[in-house]
């Protein structure tokens, strides 16, 4: 990883230098060991502020919606995850592809930040949950590569052949209506509504988001279960088909809601209804629930 | 000093829960915060809880009255004021002194806010004395003495075997006498207290804030937030509230419901017009609020030095990293 951060330093100081871009994405130490928050590099002597290790969780893709009507081109570095939020922006119309520079790192999966606060920074430190189902670990999409390309590929043929873990969400569904309603209730009645899932989330790219819009009556500043519950669902039915499965709105979550267990509940549904689908994968127009096609279950009807 | 083994404070709880809602520092579902006390919580006194103690006070959606609304008539229905008596044991000096910066907003400059008022007055509090500082406190450099809380009524202290108390407010000896059957007597010490790993430079930072309005400094360091409202919900001085109506038909409810400068409709206008239309100026805001206007218009900070918004931000929006760089500014 050092040898990346030397590559992602090199790098963004060239195209700075040339004045290909205005500002690179990355990441940079944060407060803690275990924190590498994002980066905003305008000028080359920063660039040694850039660095690539175990706690680059946050993906920049959805960044990059700040720099849309702003002049000059934007540099940003991907991993797997980052780059498949990068195909729904794109996918959502949400960005031009040609005004941005792609530079793309295979990630070997980030680790556990409040596993790391509890071990210290030299005990054995265990994957992100969120890390550990990954089946793209490797940029999708890119105009630099850094690293063994190689290497990588092979390592991540391996990752996406592994069937994905749904143990956690066939747990909730042997529950009765009754438990399921019990189970959720007690999880966002904690829930702030601070909205910091929505916001760190790159499928949440609405222009105005419906709870936004207090005086529509939608949803009331309230905070209660059934309000807050109402918030859940209607998020996750609006990012279903397009959720990447990065994992951030569990971990930008302060009050430790297992917010991806529904999204993954509804990924396997959709894998189940519309077939085998991967969000972010491809851009192609032919989202699951977004695009019509005849053939399309509907046994409801 | 009247002390206690650690392990016996259970008693001392269920003995003051006779009298009073006694809510505890605890942790349920991986988030901790003050919890009524009964025999199965999970009682939390290595480190202070997440959840600040401000809505115990100024809850995050509060009734205010009910009305009901035909043709031209409006009749207010008050709502049943609660009188039961609490105690907050576990209290820590950093949200001792969040209450000193809520008690300035509801009850001082002309204007008392009896919703608040009320659960002020029939609320006792025991603060917890510190051991040693967490990853994120910065407390004393926000003049917090995490050893001596301001503003309780007992001063517990935590001996790391033992808990020791002190009166401080005559409630608190009324209290103390409540439990004293319970209490030995002892000489003890107060242990020494770590170094922080967090430290603030806050002097001056007012001031300069003053001409810092249109400083480039803000464009910089907002653009990585998100602008959640996550800093704002779990920091204990942040005290922004929307009020807002429920209706069905004839019938309805206000209530007053925490809101955050974070977001964008807070300050959206009617008509659509917006004076903090991007994360630049919320930041700014939040910051010069916390730093300077607060300041200005009440002598006292409104950060404490908890450390939960540095823990909390998904982004990691550190205030202190923000003060040094204020500092550095040219």
């Amino acid at each position: 990883m050092k040898e990346i951060t030397l590559q992602m330093q090199e790098l963004a100081r060239e195209l700075l230098q040339k004045g290909e871009v205005n500002v690179v994405l990355g990441w940079e130490k944060g407060t803690f060991w275990y924190l590498s928050p994002p980066a905003f590099i305008d000028k080359p002597e920063d660039v040694e502020r850039l660095v690539f290790d175990d706690y680059c969780h946050h993906n920049l893709s959805k960044y990059l919606m700040d720099y849309r009507y702003q002049d000059g081109k934007v540099a940003v570095f991907l991993k797997g995850c980052d780059s498949r939020a990068f195909n729904i922006l794109l996918e959502d119309n949400q960005l031009e592809r040609e005004k941005y520079v792609l530079i793309g790192i295979p990630c070997p999966g980030m680790k556990d930040q409040e596993k790391a606060k509890e071990l210290g920074i030299n005990g054995d430190i265990p994957l992100a949950k969120k890390c550990q189902d990954c089946k793209y670990p490797n940029p999708l999409v890119y105009d630099y590569f850094l690293g063994d390309k190689e290497a990588a590929d092979e390592a991540a043929a391996t990752r996406e052949a592994k069937a994905i873990d749904y143990s956690d969400v066939e747990q909730i569904e042997k529950m009765t209506p009754d438990e399921k309603y019990d189970f959720w209730s007690s999880q966002y009645e904690r829930c702030i509504r601070c909205y910091a899932c929505r916001n760190v989330c790159p499928a949440c790219n609405c222009r105005e988001c419906i709870f936004d819009q207090s005086r529509t009556g939608w949803i009331g500043k309230a905070n209660n279960t059934s309000e807050n519950q109402f918030f859940a669902l209607t998020r996750a039915m609006h990012v279903a088909g397009r959720c990447i499965e990065c994992g951030e709105c569990e971990r930008a979550c302060p009050m430790n809601i297992p917010i991806m267990l529904l999204n993954k509940k509804l990924i396997k549904d959709i894998n189940q209804l519309f077939g085998e689908y991967d969000a972010g994968v491809k851009v192609d127009g032919v989202l699951p629930l977004g695009h019509f096609d005849k053939n399309d279950p509907e046994e409801f009807m | 000093m009247k002390i206690i083994a650690k392990e016996r404070l259970p008693e001392v709880l269920q003995l003051l829960a006779k009298d009073y809602n006694v809510l505890v520092p605890a942790k349920f579902e991986g988030v901790t915060r003050f919890t009524p006390y009964s025999g199965d919580v999970e009682l939390v006194l290595e480190e202070n809880v997440l959840m600040p103690p401000k809505d115990i006070f100024f809850p995050q959606t509060e009734k205010m009255y009910k009305f009901k609304a035909k043709n031209k008539s409006l009749e207010i229905e008050e709502l049943p004021v609660e009188k039961e008596e609490q105690l907050i044991f576990g209290i820590r000096s950093c949200d001792l002194k969040s209450l000193e910066c809520l008690d300035q907003v509801f009850l001082t400059k002309g204007y008392v806010d009896h919703f608040y008022k009320d659960k002020r007055e029939r609320t006792a509090l025991i603060a917890l004395s510190c051991v040693r500082p967490q990853e994120a406190c910065f407390c004393h450099s926000m003049g917090v003495d995490p050893q001596n809380g301001v503003g309780a009524d007992i001063q517990a202290y935590d001996l790391k075997e033992k808990i020791g108390f002190k009166a401080i407010s005559e409630k608190g000896q009324e209290i103390l006498e409540k439990i004293s059957g319970l209490l030995a007597e002892e000489e003890v010490s107060i242990p020494s207290f770590g170094e922080f790993n967090l430290k603030a430079d806050i002097e001056g930072v007012p001031e300069k804030l003053q001409g810092m309005f249109e400083h480039p400094i803000w464009a910089d360091i907002s653009r990585k937030c998100l602008n959640c409202g996550a800093c704002t919900y779990v920091c204990p001085t942040c005290h922004c509230f929307d009020i807002d109506s429920e209706v069905r038909g004839e019938d309805g409810v206000k209530i007053r419901c925490w809101d955050s400068c974070m977001f964008g409709e807070y300050t959206q206008m009617a008509g659509g017009h917006n004076p903090r239309p991007t994360k630049k100026e919320r930041v700014r805001n939040r910051f010069m609020h916390k730093l300077r206007y607060f300041p200005e218009r009440y002598q006292m900070l409104l950060c404490t030095g908890c450390g939960r918004c540095v823990i909390k931000c998904p982004v990691n929006m550190d205030i202190t990293a923000i003060i040094k760089k204020i500092k550095e500014a040219e």
